[in-house]
């Protein structure tokens, strides 16, 4: 014990003791990841963002400033896509989060068909997106999809569900969420499974009913796992791709692109990598923004 | 016994026999050389069609080609015409890379970025301005012969040329024809689309939508509410903005005139781009364009097409007419492969004119390849008589060579291949520019918003404007 007493004052002279060298070195491969991976892309694109590049080589032709920017910003397809992306988050978050929290509850109550309804959410979960995007498109389909049958069995008409534009987006946000709601649940299911059941009981002996214990007492015990549930699905909606891409192809009349699509557009369809770039730093702009809403609105909230 | 042993390692394996293996193998690097010129002799010449470029070098070298997959029947055509590239030059081995066909341009740009591109890749005529100003390709007139060149229909050689090269090989030729289901519209009581083999005597566009609705009607008053007048295109991902190039500019550029003054909007809505291949304005967003995605649009507001892809809607029987290539006709004559009903060709709707796009596949070989001569060389046998009339028979499309059409009697006797050959012949490129695939990419999802209700007046202009502000970096 005597010995450790010495040496460790000794190491925090030098800077470096064993310990924290081996903290360091246990570090240092996640922050290598980190940098090549997550920062190295993001300096990347904030640089390519700034230059201009050849359509065929993309290889940069130069710096251009904010010419980039000033370009999109007076593209009127740009300025949709970005209307657009507010708009999945917040249909997103506005079905995504009640309906998880709703699933959880009555999941946490063990009713009879729970372990089943339980593993077909998150089969629907883990299932490919580009699968789950390709059958939902056939349901979708005007002349022999299933939603369409449906209606026309109960005399209703036909409806134009991805070939509207005032329908495609919300198509597309219903099968997203049906898809992605398990996420947020088993957030919440892990929230209310922390709950301690004293809670609820000492509540129940004060008289409040049901609902009051879920309004006063569960809800706000669940305010961590909703802060993560809503960052979750936050970024979820804010690149959303796959499904945009499967089933309409940012149409009709760019109803449903967003600024991830609209990005990978430029990229790869109209060889602008260097509009693309400055499409993919206000994209982070907008999750960086809403993010720290959230994030200021909530811990506003637990300072009250 | 002992002495034996002695020799042996402890794999079991003899002195003797590491020796003589390593004696083989040097005796097989000196005389390599001597040893596939021998086999090049025992396999006898090849025929390399109208490849005249180098002689080949003897040192190993691996070609890479990129391509789109076909059905398993020409997939093996393709692996037994790189084997006997292979007896014949055992030092060159062919690796193959397939990829989506709606995939393989962009693959082709981010592997020309990459600088790492196969030797071969399948490109397409439409974009012989981009392979030649992004200098992607080798101009091929410096490896093929004049007479091979020459024997490319002019019309498709200067499809695939750009200022004054040829940069990539056409494989075939496209052709548009509509293809009609002969035992619906007797069904209908109504008369057939003309059979006709010359590019008078179809259908104008007006006509053709009046014959649609009529049998759209009877169709429906008989109770067959499952048969569409016009089936989904299959071109490219099906549905409306499948293929502008092939299918969907029939409906803009017919509304043109060839013979009319180059200022007036009619010669501009046929060119579909200015003379520098940097504007698009007024080329289509004209009156007369406009016109003819009206008429396109009529085919799905009056009900008479699906407004989605319905995969094999025509060769099921369930709709009446469909848009498609030569290879139908091929594909339908042979036996044990006919559709369930009787079938018939007519050329497609006429505006001013008729309108065919030729664009075509078309190999290129990279410029940066490091076996110029060798990647030509395989390309010109892959495109020698044998194996295009073997392709041909397998795939169905229609040659792109004159000698081959002449090989095929069936040009000149039969009615759907003589009209494809008027077709051909009276073919035009895409509109000329350098930034095609940024044009192509913004029209398809232009022509399937016009598909579904959008206002064409509103849309083309938009469109043209969008174009404009793309093709602006390939000044």
């Amino acid at each position: 014990m005597r010995a450790v007493r010495v040496i460790a004052p000794a190491g925090r002279r030098s800077g470096w003791n064993g310990d924290a060298v081996l903290a360091s070195a246990m570090v240092l491969p996640a922050v290598v990841a980190l940098a090549m991976f997550q920062f190295l892309p993001l300096v990347t694109a904030v640089l390519n963002s700034l230059q201009s590049f050849g359509p065929f080589d993309r290889s940069s032709t130069g710096w251009v400033g904010l010419d980039n920017y000033r370009e999109l910003f007076a593209d009127p397809a740009f300025r949709y896509a970005l209307l657009n992306t507010f708009l999945y988050i917040v249909l997103m978050l506005g079905f995504t989060i009640p309906l998880a929290l709703l699933l959880a509850v009555l999941l946490d109550r063990r009713l009879p068909g729970s372990t089943f309804a339980r593993n077909a959410i998150i089969g629907a979960l883990a299932a490919s997106e580009a699968v789950t995007a390709l059958i939902w498109n056939q349901m979708y389909e005007p002349s022999s999809g299933l939603f369409n049958a449906i209606l026309d069995a109960v005399s209703l008409p036909t409806q134009p569900f991805l070939t509207s534009g005032g329908q495609a987006l919300v198509s597309i946000v219903v099968m997203s969420v049906w898809k992605d709601v398990g996420l947020p649940m088993l957030i919440f299911l892990a929230g209310l499974q922390s709950i301690p059941r004293e809670l609820p009981e000492a509540a129940e002996l004060d008289g409040a009913d049901a609902r009051q214990i879920f309004w006063y007492v569960t809800l706000p015990a669940l305010r961590p796992s909703l802060v993560v549930a809503l960052f979750m699905m936050t970024i979820t909606a804010t690149r959303m791709f796959t499904p945009i891409l499967i089933m309409t192809q940012g149409g009709p009349q760019g109803a449903t692109t967003n600024l991830a699509l609209f990005s990978y557009l430029q990229g790869f369809e109209f060889q602008s990598p260097g509009t693309a770039s400055a499409s993919v730093v206000c994209m982070l702009v907008v999750l960086a923004l809403v993010t720290a809403a959230q994030s200021f609105l909530l811990r506003g909230r637990e300072a009250d | 016994m002992t002495g034996k042993t002695s020799e042996r390692s402890e794999s079991g394996v003899s002195r003797r026999a590491v020796l003589s293996g390593i004696a083989k193998a040097a005796a097989l690097g000196v005389f390599a050389p001597a040893v596939i010129d021998s086999a090049r002799a025992a396999a006898g010449k090849i025929d390399l069609g109208g490849y005249a470029g180098p002689t080949l070098t003897s040192e190993p070298v691996t070609l890479r080609f990129m391509r789109q997959d076909f059905t398993p029947d020409v997939n093996a055509l393709l692996e037994k015409a790189y084997a006997e590239f292979k007896a014949s030059f055992p030092n060159i081995t062919v690796v193959e890379e397939k990829v989506p066909y709606g995939d393989l341009q962009k693959k082709m740009l981010v592997y020309v970025a990459s600088n790492d591109a196969p030797d071969i890749m399948m490109g397409r005529t439409d974009f012989a301005d981009a392979y030649h100003a992004g200098k992607m390709a080798l101009p091929l007139q410096d490896y093929l012969s004049k007479a091979f060149v020459e024997d490319i229909p002019a019309n498709l050689r200067s499809a695939a040329s750009s200022g004054g090269s040829l940069y990539c090989s056409p494989w075939e030729t496209s052709v548009m024809l509509l293809y009609f289901n002969r035992d619906m519209w007797a069904k209908a009581g109504l008369k057939t689309p003309p059979e006709v083999d010359t590019l008078e005597g179809g259908w104008t566009d007006e006509e053709f939508i009046a014959q649609l609705e009529d049998l759209n009607g009877k169709l429906k008053a008989a109770g067959d509410t499952k048969s569409w007048a016009l089936a989904a295109a299959g071109q490219g991902n099906g549905g409306p903005g499948a293929n502008y190039s092939q299918l969907e500019s029939i409906w803009i550029r017919s509304q043109g005139d060839p013979t009319a003054p180059k200022s007036s909007s009619t010669y501009k809505t046929l060119a579909g781009i200015s003379d520098d291949g940097r504007s698009v304005t007024g080329y289509i967003d004209t009156p007369e364009a406009i016109k003819g995605m009206r008429y396109y649009q009529s085919l799905f507001s009056k009900g008479l097409t699906p407004l989605g892809p319905v995969p094999n809607q025509f060769p099921g029987g369930l709709a009446a007419t469909y848009f498609g290539g030569l290879n139908f006709t091929n594909r339908f004559r042979v036996p044990g492969m006919e559709p369930p009903f009787k079938w018939g060709v007519s050329p497609p709707p006429k505006g001013k004119i008729v309108f065919n796009g030729n664009g075509s596949d078309a190999p290129l070989v990279w410029a940066k390849s490091k076996h110029p001569a060798e990647a030509a060389a395989l390309l010109a046998f892959l495109c020698n008589d044998t194996n295009r009339l073997a392709f041909h028979k397998a795939w169905g499309s229609m040659p792109s060579r004159t000698s081959l059409r002449k090989a095929m009697s069936e040009f000149a006797t039969e009615q759907p291949f003589k009209l494809a050959s008027a077709l051909s012949d009276a073919s035009y490129s895409v509109p000329r520019t350098p930034g095609y695939f940024d044009y192509f990419n913004a029209m398809n999802p232009a022509v399937k918003d016009i598909a579904l209700g959008a206002d064409p007046a509103k849309v083309l202009p938009d469109t043209a404007a969008k174009i404009d502000r793309l093709l602006v970096k390939y000044k």
